[in-house]
């Protein structure tokens, strides 16, 4: 097999700071291979250099990009608009951005047929059919008249896939292409692409945050730590013999899902229930149409414990959160603290505490992290100002910060650090139990571990109660001593984590336990 | 869009009323009596109190805002106090005129800005750019009653290419109409030209920066068809709103603009009646010119509606 | 060093070529304007035989078809624009802050709001500035008022615009989680991050205010003569622009810069916050 992309010593530059250092592989027609790395390692500027689109402000400074023997590094601009979408196409990780909001999907085919080669509009309409039809969405003839924003998360994906197809590229790059959709979305569009791979043999180069989605797809990875790469090989050696210690600690900071959960080893539950949610609904949206959210929701929390609560964007998971911390009132049934209704107890108000999943969107830009500490402390009238400063220091020790660190801004700090602070401010007013709606989401496993670690610890320090909300399963069985899940505004099944996991009672559950990627091979094609 | 006009109408009828109460009691609060000016210096105090009873003066405040708002919802809008003539044929009069004037700037404003905009985000260094943004903000610094005031200097003094002012209908002799048109309209365009260059430039220099032109670039569409065809229409929708909104200051200019050129408008007419206190004259026309601008603002809400599929379909 | 630098995002873009040159542009004017005493000894107002003289060593500006001489006019005439526009502008930037705030309150208030600017940008600003003229006569509060309404719901909603935006991020959230009240959210929390485009707005108002005054002044409602306002000069000048361009020159450049440079600076401070 020859090779039809070659990427040799690519380096990438942002206004002199180098994000990509000495990139090269191979990769043969028909062929996939993984590039995996965390944030900032350079995978997606590496993605981009293949066609040559860096962000303003960044250029290839050395190397080349071969794709059949044209250098794509150089060539000059006519000529690789001739070659993007014909020869190499991408498709990207947000599909709701990435496609065009107010032209049909239909006319956003047709200009992708149109710019390689003149058909007449006739044929490329049906070819759009075509294309729409082999990417799996139904009633494809009908659908090319609708906008973007009338599909679903997944079909959006699909239609970018369909897009790229359009010109029957050899190479198909796909940048972070599930890390926006929920689990069985994420399952489906993977087996689209591996679909593709087999049956039109288009080369395939996956970048991803996450081993599993590579491990299930790509029969070689790419190992990229600080704009290098740091392993290379096929996936599955690389997986079970990683010869890099950076490989290796990754691959031990990944949550497994066959692994029995932890917390136990923290903290036992005890004593009367903390919160009692009973028949709580709730709506959002327009009071003319609002959308049921919560539809009958049912749990308990107990001192000490952490619930972990899964379930797929929609389910209503973060409508709970907000109606817990009182953010959003819901329409019926109730919720008590202690016994006592939340909407009356004055102490559920301070005794109740949030950690949000955005660690940048939800700390105030204008604030230093001193007065961001101090907020709920005012708020609640805990302590005089010259009381709050010491408690502002030992929050900032118990979630392992610099004490010094409470004259910055939370700009000077990175998104694990954030979410730190996140966590002290929800702290603050000595609450009992914590919402955490997706509290690691957003960062990176490495980071992920150790926040984790963090909430283990002030679990067992502080005797403190978790609803862990969470779509990542492997992630939520190691924290949780339960499990609910949650489907369409109703909690399905709850029970003990393990047992949630190895023995789902709900079909439902079933079906997402096995849209968890693996981090075993993809069986060999 | 029936939904629509239903959703927003209540709100638009509801600016219209508390505009009409404001203007009545504004004009009420104008030192002196129309009735005195208008039953002349030598009137005794019984003449005065003929005229007052004439005009309904005498009646109490309420009263004349109830009889004032009847007229309105019958059209009848009755005479005029001072200048003379029937309110409906005045204000009819000038309307045609500032339609005409305000038609032919909208439409400079759009051929001007669409252009300027484009170009101005496209091309973004080099000479082009710097002289565009050069261009608008100089016609930016400049007043708009300088800018007139220069126009007629060169066009109509120095080149002697077009008459310094006055008004013949475009309808009767266009080719001579025009003429007249061309200079109050620059000057009226202008500013509101150089605004929409900027907002369409930025909001165009936001959209190809977008995901999707990344997208369209990653498919091989080329960069002329991606400025046309993928990110001109996102500009769009916000690109009408200040559209919107700058056709009401045109309204309002044209008060200017027609004192410039001598143009027989409503500018005039109003600048008239406030001078000579004309009640009916000047109630009639303000409300009518908040009315046109409550009826531009619905349109383009309408256009922006449309402008946007995400809001069409809800 | 990194902290003037954060404590004071916005000045960062004024160090561009653009914001200095619109800095230097509206000093030199506003240094003028403070300066009159100063520079001139001749009295704004004294008329003279000498009419419309061109520029001389007396009269470095020339005079006017009064025969007054036009630098002492023109920097007198700076004073009072500055003057009506530091007044207006504040007047009508608190005032619509303050509708923009009590729309961030409740959503009956937001909707009263709305239509409160509705209705300002509703009437046509110069038939409104000689309805007002009419009620108060002319003079300095006239104009400063006109001008003030104006302005009012350009700040408000922009302001309202950010509240909207702020409001809906995460940290106002979790400033409500943490138990502040509604208006210490508001207060507190939001509005500092919804100020910036405000300190562009205001330089846009101070420009709007030059071309309001003179406006005025061309329609015979503005600043009372025989006092010298920029606007008022430049509407004298202009019956007499074909036979003595030397006249309107001094007022036409004193605008000019100042707008520009208003202009100017706001643009700077706009790529500044965008950045």
């Amino acid at each position: 097999m020859s090779a039809v992309l070659e990427v040799r010593d690519l380096h990438v530059e942002f206004a002199g700071a180098e994000a990509v250092a000495g990139v090269g592989f191979e990769l043969a027609a028909g062929e996939t291979l993984g590039i995996v790395g965390e944030s900032g390692s350079g995978k997606s500027t590496t993605a981009l250099a293949l066609l040559r689109m860096l962000p303003a402000g960044g250029r290839i400074s050395v190397g080349s990009v071969l794709l059949d023997g044209q250098d794509l590094a150089t060539l000059p601009e006519p000529a690789l608009r001739a070659v993007r979408g014909r020869r190499i196409a991408m498709i990207f990780q947000d599909p709701m951005s990435s496609l065009n909001p107010v032209l049909t999907v239909g006319r956003q085919l047709d200009e992708a047929l149109r710019a390689h080669g003149s058909d007449g509009r006739a044929k490329r309409a049906a070819r759009a059919v075509e294309l729409l039809d082999l990417v799996g969405i139904p009633d494809a003839a009908r659908r090319l008249r609708d906008h973007p924003h009338q599909f679903s998360g997944g079909q959006r994906q699909r239609v970018m896939i369909a897009l790229a197809l359009a010109g029957d590229p050899d190479v198909l790059v796909a940048d972070e292409p599930t890390t926006a959709l929920d689990p069985t979305v994420q399952q489906q569009i993977l087996r689209l692409l591996e679909r593709i791979n087999r049956e039109r043999g288009t080369a395939l180069v996956l970048i991803s945050h996450d081993l599993g989605v590579i491990a299930q797809t790509c029969r070689r990875v790419l190992v990229m730590h600080q704009g290098r790469v740091v392993e290379h090989g096929p996936t599955e050696e690389v997986l079970t013999r990683p010869r890099h210690t950076y490989t290796a600690r990754l691959l031990a900071a990944v949550p497994r899902l066959d692994e029995p959960s932890s917390a136990a080893a923290h903290a036992t539950p005890a004593g009367d229930p903390l919160l009692t949610v009973s028949g709580l609904r709730g709506t959002y949206g327009p009071r003319r149409r609002p959308v049921t959210a919560l539809d009958g929701v049912d749990l308990v929390l107990r001192p000490g414990e952490t619930l972990g609560l899964v379930g797929e964007s929609g389910s209503g998971k973060s409508t709970l959160a907000r109606a817990l911390v009182r953010a959003h009132p819901p329409t019926a049934g109730d919720i008590r603290y202690r016994g006592e209704d939340l909407a009356v107890s004055r102490a559920a108000r301070r005794e109740i505490q949030m950690v949000f999943q955005d660690p940048y969107s939800s700390l105030n830009p204008r604030m230093t992290v001193g007065q961001i500490l101090a907020e709920p402390l005012i708020a609640h009238g805990l302590g005089d100002r010259a009381e709050r400063s010491p408690r502002v220091a030992e929050l900032l020790r118990q979630v392992g910060l610099d004490p010094a660190s409470a004259d910055r801004h939370p700009r000077a700090f990175s998104g694990g650090q954030r979410q730190r602070i996140g966590i002290a401010r929800a702290l603050a007013p000595r609450p009992s139990v914590l919402i955490c709606d997706e509290p690691v989401s957003a960062l990176d496993v490495s980071v992920q571990a150790q926040m984790l670690d963090l909430l283990a610890g002030l679990q067992r320090d502080l005797g403190l109660a978790i609803l862990f909300i969470a779509h990542d399963l492997a992630v939520v069985r190691q924290v949780s001593h339960r499990i609910a899940v949650m489907h369409q505004g109703r909690i399905v099944e709850t029970g003990p984590a393990d047992q949630i996991v190895t023995d789902p009672g709900h079909p439902y559950t079933a079906a997402l336990l096995a849209a968890v990627p693996h981090l075993t091979t993809r069986s060999t094609v | 869009m029936r939904t629509f006009l239903l959703k927003r109408l209540p709100s638009a009828l509801l600016v219209l009323l508390a505009a009409s109460f404001l203007i009545f009691l504004i004009l009420r609060l104008i030192p002196g009596d129309p009735a005195t000016s208008l039953a002349g210096p030598d009137a005794g105090p019984e003449a005065v109190a003929a005229v007052r009873a004439r005009l309904g003066l005498d009646q109490p405040l309420p009263g004349q805002y109830l009889h004032w708002l009847g007229h309105l919802v019958t059209g009848n809008l009755g005479p005029s106090y001072a200048i003379g003539g029937q309110v409906a044929d005045l204000i009819g009069e000038g309307l045609g005129n500032t339609v005409e004037l305000a038609l032919g700037a909208v439409v400079l404003v759009i051929a001007l800005a669409l252009p300027l905009g484009v170009l101005g985000a496209t091309v973004r260094r080099g000479p082009v750019a710097a002289a565009v943004r050069a261009l608008t903000t100089a016609v930016l610094a400049v007043p708009p009653f300088v800018t007139g005031v220069l126009l007629v200097l060169v066009f109509a003094v120095t080149l002697r290419l077009l008459p310094p002012g006055g008004h013949e209908s475009i309808l009767d002799q266009p080719d001579i109409g025009v003429q007249y048109l061309l200079l109050p309209a620059v000057c009226l365009a202008l500013p509101s030209a150089a605004v929409l260059a900027r907002y369409l430039g930025d909001g165009l220099e936001r959209a190809l920066a977008e995901d999707y032109v990344r997208t369209a670039t990653a498919l091989g569409v080329s960069r002329r068809r991606i400025v046309w065809l993928h990110a001109l229409p996102n500009a769009l929708p916000s690109a009408i709103t200040v559209l919107g909104l700058q056709i009401g200051q045109l309204l309002g200019g044209a008060v200017l603009v027609e004192a410039i050129f001598a143009w027989p408008g409503l500018g005039q007419l109003a600048e008239q009646g406030v001078l000579r206190r004309d009640y009916p004259v000047v109630q009639d026309l303000l409300l009518l010119l908040v009315a046109v601008y409550v009826a531009v603002q619905l349109l383009t809400d309408l256009a922006y509606a449309w402008s946007d599929p995400r809001i069409r379909w809800e | 060093m990194t902290t003037l630098a954060v404590r004071l995002p916005l000045p960062a873009g004024l160090r561009t070529v653009r914001g200095a040159t619109g800095i230097t542009l509206v000093g030199a004017v506003v240094l003028a304007g403070l300066l009159a005493p100063v520079l001139t000894g001749t009295d704004p107002t004294a008329q003279s035989s000498l009419a419309l003289a061109g520029p001389s060593g007396n009269h470095l500006f020339g005079t006017d078809d009064l025969g007054r001489d036009l630098f002492s006019r023109v920097l007198y005439g700076i004073r009072t624009d500055l003057l009506i526009g530091l007044t207006a502008v504040p007047a009508g930037a608190l005032s619509g802050c303050a509708l923009a705030l009590l729309s961030g309150l409740s959503r009956w208030a937001d909707l009263a709001v709305q239509r409160v600017f509705d209705l300002l940008l509703a009437f046509p600003g110069l038939i409104l500035a000689l309805a007002v003229t009419a009620v108060l006569g002319p003079g300095r509060w006239p104009v400063i008022i006109v001008i003030a309404l104006a302005e009012i719901p350009g700040f408000g909603r922009q302001l309202r615009a950010g509240i909207l935006v702020q409001r809906e991020r995460e940290y106002a959230l979790a400033a409500r989680v943490g138990g502040a009240s509604r208006l210490r959210v508001l207060l507190r929390h939001v509005l500092p991050n919804a100020v910036d485009p405000l300190i562009v707005q205001s330089a846009v108002a101070l420009s709007l205010a030059v071309f309001i005054e003179g406006a005025m002044s061309f329609l015979g409602v503005g600043v009372r003569p025989p006092e010298p306002s920029l606007g008022g000069i430049l509407s004298q000048s202009t019956a007499y622009l074909a036979t003595h361009p030397a006249f309107a020159a001094a007022p036409l450049i004193a605008v000019t810069a100042l707008v520009l440079g208003l202009t100017l600076i706001a643009e700077a401070l706009n790529e500044g916050i965008r950045r």
